[in-house]
């Protein structure tokens, strides 16, 4: 299927039959503002619609031959217009009387036309003008080229950037290793030279030393013995030249292998800290950790490959081919009647044994997956006794990846022998009609052979016949490398749909001015959770932001760390729009408390500096006691120097939430966002923390977010959002006297505290 | 003997804070204006503009069904849930069968023709409600979820759904080939 571009929002291609009918309700061209196919009924039929829309009206048209009609709906009566997302559908809908009314319905692929036709609706409604531009705007989810849907994180169309294949790529990253590498190719040409000789040499120990026909001039005895060890010599020489030309070639390739893939896997953690949230909202961190450690090592592999397996063997397989058809091509030709049970059976291991690969693979990270929740939440399962159960749990993945290690394995397996037969068939042959050319029969093969010639083409095919096997199993090998090559390849395409500017804003300082203008986003863009938020911050105030969860407190967060791009609208730090700094710039002013503080394996004081890890002794110190932290550190045994385990494991909720206070507050920034920083501590910590965050948010611009709302009390403004809209703002004493939803949550935790004590 | 429940059981405590429950004693259904479905509760209001909306629509299609209307600033509200739809009179499960038939639009795959993988896309050529029809979906994991014991939900590039209730019921070619791409 070619997917159709976006060009549904059209006047010039209404069928002759909609216009027909349209004009009956008095549409006619000169007052049709737009129109847009829809591809549904409203029962959910599949048949094309038309949506026609006057400056007045709306009516609905269809193109069946009954033409279903749904209006005209008169624009005057409407109060709203909206895009209902049902399930695997939507809906145009128009609020008359108070009530929202079925318009139109059409399928998730018109959710990008229909959500501009209803903007333009919305304005038609609201007695604004209209916006021509945003109807004839170029498709953002195909690509207007050839129609293919474009990948959700950004970035262009696949088929029109059209990436090189694996292999390609592959070598593109030995470049820098060319010199080495033509070297090493040389050497190769040479040791398939030394490979070549011995073979004659046996040829002629047979026919000149050790049976020679029976027609050839006889050699003195001595004469024998020396041709003897000059042969035997000549075999040395060939066997110790090939020794040390592998032990070269091994070594270089190892060397140049392990840098390639050590580069790589520095490429790949570089792309991965530069990706955007959203892709780890899609990725699983056990399947991202195995392309890292594991699929990286099949690069190693490939260096391997290509110097000791697939290009030695190719080119051992055209020097003895060479030699197999200098000394009796018509015999030769018999050797290679087996190859098109070659190429069948390397097609047959591409279609059917290739995908196995990516079920073990996916096995595998299944079962990594299962093992890392099940040893990181131990507790949890100990509490609610479900040991029996993880086991079971556990016992299935480990199943599934015995299952589908097992349909490779012995696909392999089956595959391998059969293809090993097929080649044994040659050698039988060659016995046959070979044997029978030594005792001087079977002319039409040409001329009889002596008995050494025959043994050195035996020689041969015994080397030609490993070196083919071997490059039938290349696919063996490649399979595996390729599916590899894919995920790592996957992740290093992956586009960061945050960029930064091509000609930043740079801002030397920051006073910390926040405003958020007239800002829509939604993680799903057709469902925002923000719904044109607008205020102003100014620089060194505290604000407290409450709400209901997923009333959008954290997507603030999101959005002024630059984590996402808002849809529509803008955020701005000291007037600058977010967009024209750089991300880097950008971070240095925030510091960020999470609810769940992140302590990396290190001790105190380089998790503390982790922001700044050039930070003097006396700067953390400085920082740790702001943060209240100081004390408890200085009461261990290590101080600063404790190392601290797996996510700050040996410290409490507390202590680890005041050391991320002092990780922030180290980088002095000017926005200090705290993001439930306290609600997942007890009383006593809480009390801590807000004494620290009491010395620490002076003088700067303080955002905090919590469902505490005592901690908000001193805030000179605090923000109550609901339903992704700012619904109150104002100080503590100020939302009280509104009576509003403020008052109301307050009320509520009022009552909480009550029952609680 | 049945043993009676505690009425300080869990599920008497649940049932007094949990879901409200609409049964045919205490809930009317009917069609209105613009053709909406309309819900009027014994003691409560009349809701107008409803719409039905399934709560387990793989494990319970028929049951469970969440009745809503959107309210003032547009919120959307719960009116209750019905537990068991044939307790209905026949015209009511009618017109809720018909509100929740506008509420899903998925396309069940019976045959799978052809799939193809280029650029990172899966291109399917099937037979899905009984006709030929083709879509393009991105190779990744969040595309293709469970559906059910042994169902997929395919998630083409647009989100729209496209199901195959039963991979196992597949023919061993077609299931071939659906699993060597969707291997999860």
């Amino acid at each position: 299927m070619k997917p159709t571009p976006l060009n549904v929002i059209t006047i010039g291609r209404i069928p002759a039959t909609v216009r027909e009918r349209a004009q009956a309700f008095g549409f006619d061209d000169d007052c049709l503002q737009f129109a847009i196919a829809s591809d549904l009924a409203l029962d959910g039929r599949a048949t094309e619609t038309w949506v026609l829309v006057s400056s007045t009206h709306v009516v609905v048209i269809g193109t069946g031959e009954n033409g279903e009609t749904v209006g005209p709906f008169e624009l005057r009566t409407a109060t709203k217009v909206r895009a209902f997302h049902a399930v695997g559908s939507a809906f145009l809908q128009l609020q008359i009387d108070g009530l929202y009314v079925d318009v139109a319905r059409y399928s998730n692929s018109l959710r990008e036309p229909f959500g501009r036709a209803i903007g333009e609706l919305k304005c038609l409604i609201e007695g604004a003008p209209a916006r021509p531009e945003v109807l004839s705007r170029p498709s953002e989810t195909l690509c207007t080229r050839c129609g293919l849907p474009l990948p959700s994180g950004g970035g262009g169309c696949p088929r029109c950037l059209r990436k090189q294949g694996i292999f390609a790529r592959t070598l593109g990253l030995m470049r820098p290793y060319w010199l080495s590498i033509i070297l090493l190719l040389l050497v190769m040409l040479g040791g398939v030279g030394l490979d070549l000789i011995p073979p004659m040499l046996q040829r002629m120990l047979v026919d000149r030393v050790l049976a020679p026909p029976a027609d050839a001039a006889l050699m003195a005895h001595a004469e024998s013995i020396r041709l003897l060890i000059w042969i035997l010599l000549g075999l040395v020489a060939a066997s110790a030249g090939r020794m040390l030309l592998n032990i070269f070639i091994g070594r270089t390739s190892s060397i140049i292998g392990t840098r390639i893939t050590k580069e790589l896997r520095e490429r790949l953690q570089r792309k991965l800290v530069s990706l955007n949230v959203e892709y780890y909202n899609r990725h699983s961190v056990g399947s991202l950790m195995s392309r890292v450690l594991y699929d990286v090592d099949y690069f190693q592999g490939f260096v391997t490959q290509v110097a000791q397996g697939f290009l030695l063997n190719l080119m051992l397989v055209l020097g003895i081919g060479a030699m197999l058809f200098w000394m009796n091509w018509r015999l030769a030709l018999l050797a290679l009647l087996p190859i098109p049970f070659v190429v069948a059976g390397t097609t047959f291991f591409w279609r059917h044994i290739y995908p196995r690969y990516y079920r073990v693979w996916d096995s595998q990270s299944k079962l990594s997956q299962l093992l890392s929740g099940l040893l990181s939440g131990i507790r949890l399962v100990k509490a609610f006794g479900q040991e029996a159960r993880e086991e079971r749990r556990f016992s299935q993945a480990a199943g599934y990846l015995q299952q589908s290690r097992r349909g490779l394995e012995t696909s392999v397996a089956t595959f391998n022998p059969i293809m090993g037969f097929v080649f044994g068939l040659g050698g039988l042959i060659i016995w046959y009609a070979g044997g029978r050319l030594v005792l001087g029969e079977m002319r039409l093969l040409g001329e009889p052979i002596t008995l050494g010639t025959l043994m050195a083409f035996f020689a041969y095919m015994g080397m030609f016949y490993g070196p083919v096997s071997a490059l039938s199993m290349f696919s063996n090998w490649a399979t595996g490398f390729l599916s590899a090559g894919q995920r790592v390849f996957e992740v290093m395409d992956a586009t960061a749909s945050i960029s930064d500017p091509p000609n930043p804003t740079r801002r030397a300082a920051v006073e910390g001015r926040i405003e958020f203008r007239q800002v829509v986003f939604g993680y799903d863009p057709y469902n925002p959770v923000l719904k044109g938020v607008s205020f102003v911050i100014e620089p060194g105030q505290f604000i407290g932001i409450v709400g209901k969860s997923g009333s959008g407190k954290t997507t603030l967060v999101n959005l002024l760390c630059r984590f996402y791009d808002p849809q529509e609208g803008k955020v701005l730090l000291d007037g600058v729009n977010l967009r024209d700094l750089r991300k880097e710039d950008l971070r240095r002013h925030i510091g960020l408390v999470l609810q769940e503080p992140f302590l990396f394996r290190a001790t105190i004081a380089e998790n503390i500096a982790y922001g700044r890890p050039d930070a003097e002794p006396a700067a953390i110190l400085n920082a740790a006691k702001a943060a209240n932290a100081h004390d408890f550190i200085a009461r261990r045994p290590a101080g600063y120097d404790t190392k601290l385990g797996e996510q700050g494991a040996g410290l409490s909720g507390g202590e680890r939430q005041r050391i991320s206070i002092a990780r922030a507050l180290l980088c002095d920034p000017r926005v200090l966002i705290l993001d439930e920083a306290t609600s997942s501590v007890d009383t006593e910590s809480e009390q801590e923390i807000q004494k620290a965050l009491a010395t620490v948010c002076r003088g700067r611009t303080t955002i905090a977010i919590a469902h505490r709302l005592s901690t908000l009390k001193n805030a000179d403004r605090i923000f109550v959002l609901d339903e992704g809209r700012v619904a109150e703002s104002g100080t503590h004493e100020e939302l009280l006297a509104l009576q509003g939803l403020y008052h109301r949550l307050v009320r509520i935790q009022t009552e909480l505290t009550r029952i609680e004590s | 003997m049945n043993e009676q429940p505690s009425p300080f059981s869990l599920e008497n405590t649940l049932a007094s804070v949990g879901v409200r429950r609409l049964t045919p004693e205490n809930t009317t259904i009917f069609e209105g204006t613009f053709s909406l479905l309309h819900c009027a509760v014994r003691g409560d209001n009349l809701y107008r503009g409803v719409f039905a909306v399934l709560l387990f629509p793989v494990t319970y299609p028929n049951r469970f069904i969440s009745l809503r209307y959107t309210g003032e600033k547009d919120k959307e509200h719960e009116i209750g849930i019905i537990e068991d739809l044939a307790t209905f009179p026949e015209e009511a499960q009618h017109l809720i069968r018909r509100n929740l038939a506008r509420h899903y639009k998925e396309y069940l795959i019976t045959r799978i023709h052809r799939i193809r993988q280029e650029y990172g896309l899966l291109f399917f050529e099937v037979e899905a409600d009984g006709h030929p029809a083709s879509f393009v979906m991105p190779w990744r994991y969040d595309r293709a979820e469970e559906y059910g014991q042994s169902g997929k939900v395919l998630l083409d590039a647009f989100d729209n759904r496209y199901i195959i209730r039963d991979v196992n019921a597949l023919s061993a070619t077609e299931r071939r080939m659906f699993t060597s791409f969707i291997y999860w």
